[in-house]
């Protein structure tokens, strides 16, 4: 498999290093590559499996942050209409409300507009009437709405886009690869230590710029280099619903509090967040417990009095990669501003940069940040191309693709282009077998499943869902999940037995989002699925699986 | 506590996957072009409720026989679902023939003064060759006879003496009655006044609109439910009168299809439309004194369910008032679709397929050595005549033919 | 409508203690909300296979004691181990009777293969399904399996796998037809019950027996998935004839055909013996007097409501809504029975899937007798039977038939012998 291939076979050290696959590190990938610098991304998981992937998938406008924030606000709004170009088949022109409840104050709306307008962000006040119109499921009792050029943006394709061109242009990315040490040379990083998850097998490999791009884990990393980078992590939970409820994202007009948010994305929607501190100890085990969950349905309902009857599908949680700067408990008034690090200025260490803090949004700004850092370092002049040229998958209109795919039924064909842009043209769909459904929730076909075999970096079931959103429908996995096992066994190489463990593994993931929420008609499918699974099929963890969940 | 909570408009989300509609869905059985009950229902509502563009010109498929409905473990409403995105999404305009087919009232109207003429046309082999090609009505089908004169007509003449009894009923005969087969409507007025009761028409009736739905005249089928609907409370809630019906399909169209399909708000009135059949049933079994006599049936019935009946759940009721008669011997064939769905099976596009969903059903009524079939439902009656050597009748007109 | 004993809920247990009842003479009514779970029988009915501590039974009849001392909230428990014993041997009575053919029996467990290649314990299985009596030997020497091309819910490679860590050899074969073609157009609907009807048509027998006699060439016995012999009795056993060596079937991904053509084959039983099966209603209400379930209305029957001496509850666990959970507590929606489970919802769960999940063992809770209790007080006339029952795991322990078999039968007797008690005492 592509993704086994290790960066043992160049002897020479690469140019750039970059430590965390989510869209930070995907995004100064692609860059760095664009700019013609050997690169080297390193993945300790599956991209995008960090902060990148859960959170709302809201293509912010920048408004959310104009009262507070204004710098923020301002990089939001540039970048927004950037990605709008350059990534448009991740994106949806959703537009959004901001909308004020008669327990608001109204008075804050005034100062939302004028703030907007201050950071060039272009919203309306509209009568709460045809807010109502353009939007039917949002409250009804609402006083004031503001529209807001709000959209959402799907990180798992996003980040896979950056990678893909990244690709392109000569990078070799390596997922499930984790940096265990940094090697260092008097007052310079030279290289880093990595595990080779895949292969089980250690390694150094050596880069003249190492770029820690690991979000909230980059404390750690700046450990290994006797370096301290503090980190304050916000954990942030969210629902998903089972159908989307609404086609237009929507907001609170108040204070950033818990749960104002609502976010259509693909077939669903999702409602977020909470924000609570927790220990840098626990942030590779987020949970979400019965009170967040309590509180998202609580206040969701008052964006959306439908979320009431609207099934939920599971919960997850997130962690923000603030970095510190005072001591407020709640996480809040921390900076969502980039932090681009030279450890060389800052702390005497060459080599070695970090670029953290930003949002979602922003994570084009911060590669070029950062890219610029290192071009820097390394002479190199080019000038960065990130925001004039379109991402693989967004260069090519929907009906251009439509037509190099029409033999392709129809839904397995909308849904397609819809997740994978112009890259839906490589999909194999040139047999009936290959047309034929494994996931029926989300129209994935075989085809669709092959190629992310064999072009996407997927080791396993659960980074086949982040491609191509196998599982993530209403059944969460319970149909198609087998299904995909077979498949894997067919297009990975890889044996039966590690197939059937990548199926309990993927079982057990889909089940700790859908443990928050299992009452009703979503108790009745685990049981269901239990039935399936253990019982007809006699499915377990293996004993090796068993032993590390004891741990 | 209730199960029936409404669950409001997300009903789709109901289903848990586990795909059982699709194992008792007729459609899915033999043609390979539709999608299933399950992905047309709720898997292609969520992703229609993404974006429009997912509708699927086969959902036309459907025959809205509910089974799926009935076999659902988790009380989605697929057949439902399914019908509504056809009327809200389905871009496809109605043909010449769909409209001839849709609008039973006005065809009726125009043949039954001339049904002799009509009758012989349209049995005419040349006639069905060029209604074939003409009107893509498949050649091989035999076509409804029209009656010489309408029920509505005859009723004129006995509309006094009906009044004489002291308890009375409305009967809604609907358009099969009324211009194919006014022998059934005569047959109920017979039992039930046996039985004491006088039976009065809705001052005006128009078709309950199950062929204009299935052939997408929305419109024109919620002006007529509406048209209905105030007769019906005009019965109902200031006459007392409840209002009877002989068909299963123009009954569950006007109460369970009429509220949610055509937006009509029939709660008040909905338990009072009821099959005749079961309303018989309910007086005999609260009163054993009130039974008929009947003379020796000697017959070997076979009663086949028709798929409303079978959503209605009501197909008891029939049987045990067939089981009446003397001497009689009912079976109860496996409930399957017999095929015909109303006016789909008369497309010619459709009569391979029409024919193949009764298959099994014709098969058990052939080998089964009945004297005859009975069944509640117009079409089915159409269906099983055409496909087996068997005749079918209503049980309200077997009753009729043996009581004392 | 009035019955002798309306049963609410028709799937196994529900039909079981109809056919008793009807085998004598009592007339009976299921009421049943949609189709039952049985849509995903795996072939074989279990009995008992683990303890609730998890220690293993292999001989059901002689081990039952060690569950019945430590495990007092069990059905079987409330059974008693005479009771237990004598039940599984009426059962295997009454499936023959009937005409469901199976093998094995309570003092042994068997074990079945899974469509994953496993080996699970079971009491009953279907006789084209494939077993061992031995869960470290299998059968054969060389196995070929079978699967059909473009087939997604079957994966032999799985079992396949499986099959040589024991020591078996293995050879995957396809097959094929060209009318397959036809539902392969249809991207969703490439299923087992689709292709059961192209497969057992006779026009598939030759290309069976021609495809079958070259991949059986090296090999004891062909194993496929379950999508052949349903409709078409004797196919499988002529082709087996042809070929000369044995074909054995696997359960697939649902919904099951073994399932489908189970509850229809108990189903036809109930009706043949004059039993009245209402599909697709539910019940919405019940008049409870004088201790007793009087009336019982439902959906489709509105305002005439079914009568009967006795009422069964058999209406499953949360799948078919016989239990239902919301938020912070699960109840039974008919009759508001009294329901075991935790306060806490979080201790519902286990972190871990495949580990034991509590809300599993969650139910209604009842006597002794199996009859319901309302505010801690059993119901006179009102039984409960099956899924729907408190105090045992059916995955983990692998009782789950088991429970809906015997206490369904345990019910019918108690009924049987009431009315007998009555009219001996009228007389």
């Amino acid at each position: 498999m592509k993704t086994t291939t290790t960066a043992s076979t160049h002897t020479e050290p690469w140019d750039v290093i970059i430590i965390g696959g989510g869209a930070t590190g995907a995004g100064t990938a692609r860059d760095c590559a664009r700019r013609g610098l050997k690169t080297l991304m390193l993945e300790r998981h599956d991209i995008a499996t960090g902060a990148t992937g859960r959170n709302h998938g809201l293509l912010h406008s920048g408004s959310r942050y104009a009262v507070t924030d204004r710098e923020s606000a301002e990089e939001c709004i540039k970048e927004n209409m950037i990605l709008k170009k350059i990534a448009r088949h991740c994106v949806e022109k959703t537009d959004g409300l901001f909308l004020t409840l008669p327990e608001d104050d109204l008075s804050y709306q005034s100062k939302f507009i004028e703030s907007c307008q201050a950071a060039g962000i272009n919203v309306q006040a509209i009568d709460p009437k045809e807010a109502l119109l353009r939007e039917p499921s949002a409250n009804p009792t609402i006083i004031g709405a503001v529209l807001v050029p709000d959209g959402t943006v799907d990180p798992f394709r996003l980040t896979l886009s950056n990678i893909l061109d990244a690709k392109e242009h000569g990078a070799e990315i390596l997922t499930y690869h984790e940096v265990l040490g940094l090697i260092k040379e008097q007052n310079r990083i030279i290289g880093v230590k990595i595990y080779d998850h895949v292969n089980k097998e250690e390694k150094d490999i050596y880069g003249n710029i190492i770029v820690n791009a690991s979000g909230i884990w980059g404390q750690k990393i700046a450990e290994y280099a006797d370096l301290k980078i503090k980190m304050f992590p916000a954990k942030g939970s969210l629902l998903i619903f089972g159908h989307r409820v609404n086609q237009m994202v929507l907001n609170r007009c108040r204070k950033p509090a818990d749960a104002d948010i609502l976010v259509p994305g693909d077939t669903i929607c999702l409602i977020g967040t909470t924000s609570t501190h927790v220990p840098f100890e626990e942030v590779d085990q987020m949970y979400v417990n019965p009170e967040e969950v309590d509180i998202l349905l609580r206040e969701g309902e008052k964006l959306s009095p439908s979320l009431v009857n609207t099934r939920i599908l599971r919960g997850y949680a997130g962690v923000r990669p603030l970095v510190a700067s005072d001591d407020d408990p709640s996480g809040r008034n921390v900076s969502r501003g980039i932090v681009l690090l030279d450890h060389e200025i800052r702390d005497g260490l060459e080599g070695f940069i970090t670029i953290t803090g930003g949002k979602l949004m922003t994570y084009r700004l911060m590669a070029e940040w950062a890219t610029d850092l290192i071009c820097k370092k390394l002479n190199n002049t080019t000038r960065c191309t990130t925001a004039e040229v379109n991402l693989p998958g967004s260069r090519l209109t929907k009906e251009e693709v439509n037509k190099k795919i029409i033999s392709v039924p129809s839904s397995i064909r909308e849904s397609a282009i819809y997740r994978m842009g112009d890259k839906a043209e490589n999909l194999s769909c040139n047999t009936d077998i290959e047309n034929s459904l494994v996931c029926e929730c989300e129209e994935v076909s075989a085809g669709e499943v092959e190629y992310a075999f064999k072009e996407l970096h997927v080791n396993n079931l659960i980074d086949l869902r982040r491609r191509t959103r196998v599982g993530m429908g209403t059944c969460q996995g319970e149909l198609c999940a087998c299904r995909a096992a077979g498949l894997m066994n067919q297009y990975s190489n890889l044996p039966a037995n590690k197939c059937k463990e990548s199926l309990s593994v993927f079982l057990n993931e889909r089940w700790k989002g859908i443990r928050p929420i299992a009452w009703g008609d979503t108790l009745r499918e685990s049981e269901f699925t239990s039935w399936i699974y253990e019982g007809v099929c006699g499915l377990n963890l293996s004993e090796e699986q068993l032993k590390n969940t004891k741990k | 506590m209730n199960l029936l909570v409404n669950k409001s408009e997300n009903n789709f989300e109901q289903c848990i996957k586990c795909t059982i509609c699709t194992v008792y869905c007729p459609v899915s059985k033999v043609n390979p072009e539709y999608p299933g009950p399950k992905q047309s229902g709720p898997d292609g509502e969520r992703l229609r409720l993404k974006n429009p563009d997912f509708y699927d010109e086969s959902l036309k498929y459907c025959i809205n026989c509910k089974r799926c409905e009935v076999a659902c473990p988790s009380n989605v409403k697929i057949g439902d679902i399914i019908q509504m995105a056809r009327i809200k999404y389905s871009q496809k305009k109605p043909t010449l023939r769909d409209t001839i087919l849709a609008h039973t009232d006005f065809m009726g109207t125009l043949a039954t003064p001339f049904a002799p003429v009509v009758n012989a046309i349209t049995s005419a082999k040349p006639v069905k060759k060029i209604l074939d090609p003409l009107l893509q009505i498949d050649k091989r089908r035999n076509l409804p006879k029209y009656s010489f004169g309408t029920f509505r007509n005859w009723y004129k003449k006995i509309a006094e003496q009906q009044k004489t009894f002291a308890e009375q009923v409305s009967y809604f005969h609907g358009c099969y009655v009324n211009y194919n087969n006014p022998q059934l409507g005569k047959d109920l007025i017979k039992i039930m006044n046996s039985l004491n009761i006088g039976v009065q028409l809705l001052e005006k009736e128009r078709c309950c609109g199950i062929a204009l739905i299935s052939n997408g005249f929305i419109d024109k089928a919620a002006k007529n439910a509406k048209l209905d609907e105030q007769e019906i409370r005009k019965s109902v809630l200031e006459k007392k009168l409840p209002v009877l019906t002989t068909s299963s399909s123009c009954t569950f169209t006007i109460r369970d299809e009429h509220p949610h399909l055509l937006g009509i708000d029939n709660r008040e009135v909905r338990d009072e439309i009821e099959l005749a059949t079961r309303y018989i049933y309910r007086l005999l079994s609260t009163n054993q004194s009130n039974i008929p006599e009947f003379n020796n049936g000697k017959l070997k019935i076979a009663y086949h369910t028709p798929c409303h009946m079978e959503k209605l759940g009501w197909s008891y009721y029939s049987i045990e008032l067939l089981k009446l008669i003397p001497k009689v011997e009912v079976t109860v064939l496996d409930s399957n679709c017999c095929g015909i769905a109303g006016t789909f099976g008369f497309k010619k596009e459709n009569h391979e397929t029409s024919k193949k969903i009764g298959e099994s059903l014709f098969k058990q009524i052939e080998e089964g050595g009945f004297d005859l079939v009975s069944s509640d439902c117009e079409t089915c009656k159409w269906q099983i005549e055409m496909f087996t050597s068997k005749k079918c009748e209503h049980p309200l007109s077997i009753l009729a033919k043996v009581l004392a | 409508m009035t019955f002798d004993t309306v049963i609410i809920g028709g799937g196994l247990s529900g039909l079981i203690s109809g056919i008793r009842l009807l085998q004598n003479k009592k007339k009976c009514a299921i009421i049943s909300s949609g189709q039952s779970a049985l849509h995903f029988f795996s072939g074989s009915f279990d009995l008992l296979n683990f303890l609730p501590n998890g220690e293993k039974v292999a001989y059901p009849q002689k081990e039952i004691n060690k569950l019945i001392k430590n495990f007092p909230e069990h059905p079987y428990t409330k059974l008693g181990e005479n009771e237990f014993n004598k039940l599984t041997e009426q059962a295997e009575q009454l499936l023959k009777q009937v005409g469901l053919h199976v093998q094995g029996s309570s003092e042994k467990n068997h074990f079945r293969i899974t469509p994953l290649g496993e080996l699970k314990p079971t009491w009953l299985t279907m006789p084209q399904f494939a077993i061992t009596h031995n869960d470290s030997l299998l059968p054969w020497k060389k196995v070929c399996l079978i699967n059909i091309k473009g087939f997604l819910d079957f994966h032999p490679e799985f079992v396949s796998e499986a099959f040589k860590a024991k020591g078996v050899k293995t050879e995957i074969q396809f097959f094929d037809l060209p009318e397959l073609d036809r539902i392969r157009k249809n991207p969703s609907e490439f299923r087992s019950t689709n292709l059961s009807i192209i497969l057992d048509k006779e026009s598939s027998r030759e290309k069976m027996i021609e495809d079958f006699s070259v991949f059986s060439k090296n090999s004891d016995a062909l194993i496929l998935p379950d999508c052949w012999g349903h409709k078409n009795s004797s196919l499988l056993s002529d082709v087996m004839k042809e070929i000369g060596k044995p074909i054995f079937l696997l359960p697939t991904f649902p919904p099951s055909l073994i399932g489908v053509y189970t509850q229809q084959f108990l189903k036809d039983c109930f009706t043949k013996l004059g039993g009245t099966y209402m599909l697709g209603d539910s019940v919405t209400e019940a008049n409870i007097k004088n201790n007793r379930v009087t009336e019982v209305f439902t959906k489709n029957h509105g305002n005439i409501p079914f009568k009967a001496d006795n009422v069964i509850l058999s209406s499953g666990s949360f799948f078919s809504q016989g239990i239902i959970a919301d938020m912070n507590k699960v109840y039974e929606p008919v009759f508001s029975l009294d329901t075991d489970f935790l306060e806490k919802r979080s201790d519902w769960y286990n972190r871990n899937l495949f580990e034991n999940q509590k809300y599993q063992q969650f139910g209604v809770k009842t006597d002794n007798n199996f009859r319901g209790l309302k505010n801690g007080k059993p119901i006179d006339n009102l039984f409960v039977t099956g899924a729907i029952l408190n105090g045992f795991n059916p995955i983990k322990e692998g009782c789950g038939a088991g429970v809906s078999i015997l206490t369904a039968l345990y019910v019918a007797n108690q009924i049987l012998i009431k009315e007998q008690t009555y009219e001996s005492a009228g007389q």
